[in-house]
């Protein structure tokens, strides 16, 4: 056991150190990757500030707390992007050709194979904006370092990731039936929407059902309101539990599904 | 005890049949057709350790679907199976650490990054030790001559040499059943041969067992003792090489036109098997050292107005000869 | 995507008339809308996501509406801000070009562009068919599913404006569509100078989401920021065609702000064949 995830952890630093040479070997492609996120957490920050100028609380969130959050967002979306997101859109290419052959035959997890071969170093970065974001929102917030507070966070922030990335593997999973299905950067920043905000504007009649659908049901909202509630509004552990709880069945059920997709490829001979 | 074996292997897709025109298409949004395409059906045979056998037949007979299926790739519709003792399609780790599956039209190494980084990755992703490794890589690069070319980046290497990196890819973690498909296709002679010499050496050295496809029947000469030929997904022909490099080998297609009247079918069959005789014009099939001495005896007797000869395409023909043959067969 | 010789089997004469020009291009617009409809399952996925984003923007405005406790903001009330960001995405429908620019500098770096030199094709002319008929079968697919979503929002609107509002409505979208094929054609060109244009694409793009008013109204915004985005060419990719549909502009503004569209649309076409031109010289100076 341990010396199975040294083994991955062993390979995943050596696929990190390959793209990162391969990255640098077109630089400027980096450094644009690198601005267009600056300039999207840019274009949050704006708009956010517009709103904010016209009102003191959404949903229940005051602006420090709201900045959090979507300095929140910004990370976990961050750690998607830079170790996941661009190896499942690549997935339906890699069955549409084929190629997805070469991954199949090697005798490791075909799951890590797949979704961690290569690691997206310009949107590394956006870990460390989101950081920042935050660090700023506590500090205008005026938040005094409480250890249960930031263990929580840790936690959760690692659920999120967790229960993300099993979402994501699952719409990647589709693509096996739906050769040649639209990109899936596409799909994921439509399904993702739902991370964006707070769950507490699913209020009122009807939106409340679909907010505890997502909550309960199919649980994406858990994905960046857990950790960005336990660290600046309540800290509910049962919630908490809730999280990790989904966190785990969500690895699994889309472990499964990976695998029962994987048995319909038909590897396409060019 | 076989190497591998496998019991009435069959697979069929299912393919969505597409409607003509635009009223068609927009049909096929709410009701789908479907067809049923038998890529393999009910093959058997068995392999031993060490044996290199060679698979043969035409475009599309189910050589590359058997070959995926021996490696796990796709999942057989009905069948048995065994590799090393392991059913490919459950694709445990310990089986897929002990073959290699080489396909000529595709690659596997990183584009952009030099072979040598994706055999390290490999190293990694097989677990081998660092010293068997290092001594691995020293003999292959050094049999197929590329010892130079293992820190250029994989896109500016010539498709020859980059067929040599993606064989000692393969080749790395010592597979004890190498499945090759189409492993020299688009190649000139030159690397066509280097990659048959590296592939016998390793045959010798290592006493690996391999299954191979290829469309130049001099792979096959080269390499194989044993030939399979499959046609339309059925296996007809199971045996070894030698009588049937000689009779189709062998051959050359020589096409005739005579100016008037052409001889008869019995004097043209006695340089060899006539396979067209229409007005002025013949194809005979004559054995190669035969050819000159025909054409020689032809221009004798003949006026010709043109002459070609042809080398057919050994494994259609080969294909085409025992399909003809089949129904006669499963007659008697 | 299918090539244009796939799809023009016999070789056209020299100088087509125009009827079979039109006939040329009739068939790449056939061709290209069955292949659309081939990807059903896609296509059903697409469209279920894609009101996610819809239904938070609207979940979210509220909660911004009720926070403030005001019942305008920036000239909008709650039930116009909400469709007015149903409307952008109908702009966005025509305005947004998925694949224009970075399929045009692909066929740039790959040389593929040799083949609109080979043929009787012009470039512009074959990709502007292939663009129409995806939206086509685009709007004509996601028709239902945004009449029952417009239905379902129907006590946001206060009805349909009147007939001339309407026309202007109409010709404020093909318009824009105009200028966003033409605007996202003038990107790709750039990749007859420059390799990496799928980056400044991305730039690009990324900017445009918020400064032709996707996001929120421009009135929104504070000034000198919101004048300045209202006679740039983005605004007419989202905001100007939403606010026309809900008679914010009106009389001569509405005129003007249509004679300045077809401006940008005409100068966006005018820079793209510019482009095109130079970049086929310097191309064929060069040798691809």
């Amino acid at each position: 056991m341990v010396a199975g995830v040294a083994r991955y952890a062993r390979m995943l630093a050596g696929l990190a150190r390959y793209t990162l040479a391969r990255e640098m070997a077109f630089r400027g492609n980096f450094l644009v990757k690198v601005s267009v996120e600056l300039l999207w957490m840019g274009i949050l920050v704006a708009f956010y500030k517009t709103v904010f100028a016209k009102t003191s609380t959404i949903a229940g969130w005051s602006e420090p707390d709201y900045f959090f959050f979507v300095g929140c967002f910004f990370a976990i979306n961050g750690v998607i992007e830079t170790f996941f997101l661009d190896n499942c859109n690549e997935f339906a290419e890699l069955v549409r050709t084929g190629d997805l052959d070469f991954l199949l035959l090697r005798p490791i997890d075909e799951q890590f194979l797949v979704s961690c071969r290569k690691m997206d170093w310009g949107t590394a970065p956006n870990l460390l904006m989101g950081a920042i974001l935050m660090g700023i929102a506590l500090a205008q917030k005026g938040w005094t370092f409480d250890p249960a507070r930031a263990s929580a966070f840790v936690v959760a922030f690692a659920c999120g990731v967790a229960i993300a990335y099993s979402f994501m593997m699952m719409l990647t999973s589709v693509s096996v039936w739906m050769v040649r299905n639209q990109s899936l950067m596409e799909m994921w920043w439509l399904f993702s929407s739902l991370v964006r905000y707070p769950r507490e504007i699913f209020s009122g009649r009807g939106a409340e059902t679909i907010g505890r659908f997502f909550t309960f049901v199919v649980p994406i909202l858990l994905v960046s309101n857990v950790p960005a509630d336990v660290m600046v509004r309540v800290l509910d552990p049962w919630m908490v539990a809730w999280t990790v709880v989904v966190a785990g069945a969500s690895l699994w059920v889309s472990r499964r599904f990976f695998h029962v997709a994987l048995r319909s490829y038909r590897s396409a001979s060019s | 005890m076989p190497i591998i074996e496998v019991e009435g292997l069959s697979k069929t897709y299912r393919v969505f049949r597409k409607k003509e025109g635009l009223l068609g298409s927009l049909r096929g949004l709410y009701r789908r057709e479907y067809n049923e395409v038998k890529a393999v059906s009910g093959i058997s045979f068995s392999i031993e350790p060490g044996e290199m056998v060679a698979f043969l037949g035409p475009n599309g007979a189910g050589k590359t679907t058997t070959l995926k299926m021996l490696s796990g790739l796709i999942q057989p519709t009905a069948g048995k199976a065994t590799v090393l003792g392991h059913v490919p399609w459950l694709r445990e780790d310990a089986y897929r650490r002990r073959f290699a599956l080489v396909m000529g039209q595709k690659n596997q190494l990183w584009w952009d990054l030099p072979a040598a980084d994706s055999f390290q990755l490999h190293r990694e992703i097989y677990s081998i030790p660092k010293d068997r490794f290092d001594r691995t890589l020293g003999e292959l690069t050094e049999l197929l001559g590329v010892e130079k070319l293992t820190r250029q980046a994989v896109r500016e290497l010539s498709l020859g040499e980059r067929m040599k990196m993606e064989l000692i890819a393969a080749l790395l973690h010592g597979p004890r059943v190498l499945l090759l498909d189409e492993p020299t296709i688009g190649l000139d002679v030159v690397a066509q041969v280097a990659i048959q010499k590296c592939l016998r050496d390793y045959h010798e050295s290592r006493g690996v067992t391999m299954l191979l496809t290829s469309h130049y029947m001099r792979d096959v000469e080269a390499l194989c003792d044993r030939v399979i030929v499959i046609t339309r997904g059925t296996l007809v022909h199971d045996g070894p090489l030698a009588g049937i490099v000689e009779r189709f080998g062998e051959s050359k297609l020589v096409r005739l036109q005579f100016v008037g009247e052409p001889p008869d079918h019995a004097e043209l069959s006695r340089y060899g098997e006539v396979s067209k005789l229409e007005g002025p014009s013949a194809a005979i099939r004559v054995e190669r050292h035969r050819v000159a001495e025909a054409l020689a005896d032809v221009l004798n007797r003949h006026a010709l107005a043109d002459v070609s000869v042809e080398a057919p395409p050994l494994e259609e023909v080969i294909a085409k000869v025992f399909e003809e043959a089949r129904p006669a067969h499963d007659a008697a | 995507m299918t090539p244009p010789d796939a799809a023009l089997p016999l070789p056209a004469p020299p100088r087509p008339g125009p009827i079979r020009a039109l006939v040329k291009y009739a068939r790449i617009f056939r061709v290209a809308l069955i292949e659309r409809m081939t990807y059903r399952g896609d296509f059903l996925l697409g469209t279920v996501l894609r009101f996610l984003p819809i239904l938070t923007t609207i979940l979210l405005w509220r909660a911004i509406y009720e926070g403030s406790g005001q019942t305008e903001l920036g000239g909008f009330n709650y039930r116009e801000m909400v469709a007015y960001l149903l409307l952008t995405n109908i702009s966005r429908m025509f305005s947004s070009m998925p694949g224009l620019a970075s399929g045009i500098a692909r066929e740039i770096r790959d040389g593929t562009l040799k083949r609109y030199l080979i043929q009787p094709l012009d470039l512009l002319g074959y990709l502007l068919s292939a663009r129409v008929a995806h939206k086509f079968a685009y709007i004509m697919m996601s028709f239902l599913p945004y009449a029952g979503l417009f239905y379902a929002c129907r006590g946001y609107f206060d009805g349909f404006p009147d007939a001339t509002q309407m026309l202007a409505y109409a010709a404020s979208l093909i318009l824009a569509f105009a200028v966003g094929f033409y605007f996202e054609a003038c990107v790709g060109m750039v990749g007859f100078w420059f390799l990496e244009v799928t980056s400044i694409l991305y730039i690009v793009m990324t900017l445009n989401f918020f400064i032709s008013g996707h996001m929120l109204p421009l009135d929104l915004l504070p000034q000198p920021w919101s004048g300045l985005l209202k006679v740039l060419p983005f605004q007419y990719m989202a905001y100007f065609p939403a606010v026309v549909f809900q008679g914010k502009v009106r009389g001569g503004e509405l005129l003007f702000h249509l004679a300045l569209e077809l401006f940008w649309a005409v100068a966006f076409a005018v820079l793209a064949r510019t482009l095109y031109r130079a970049g086929l010289r310097r191309y064929s100076a060069f040798g691809g």
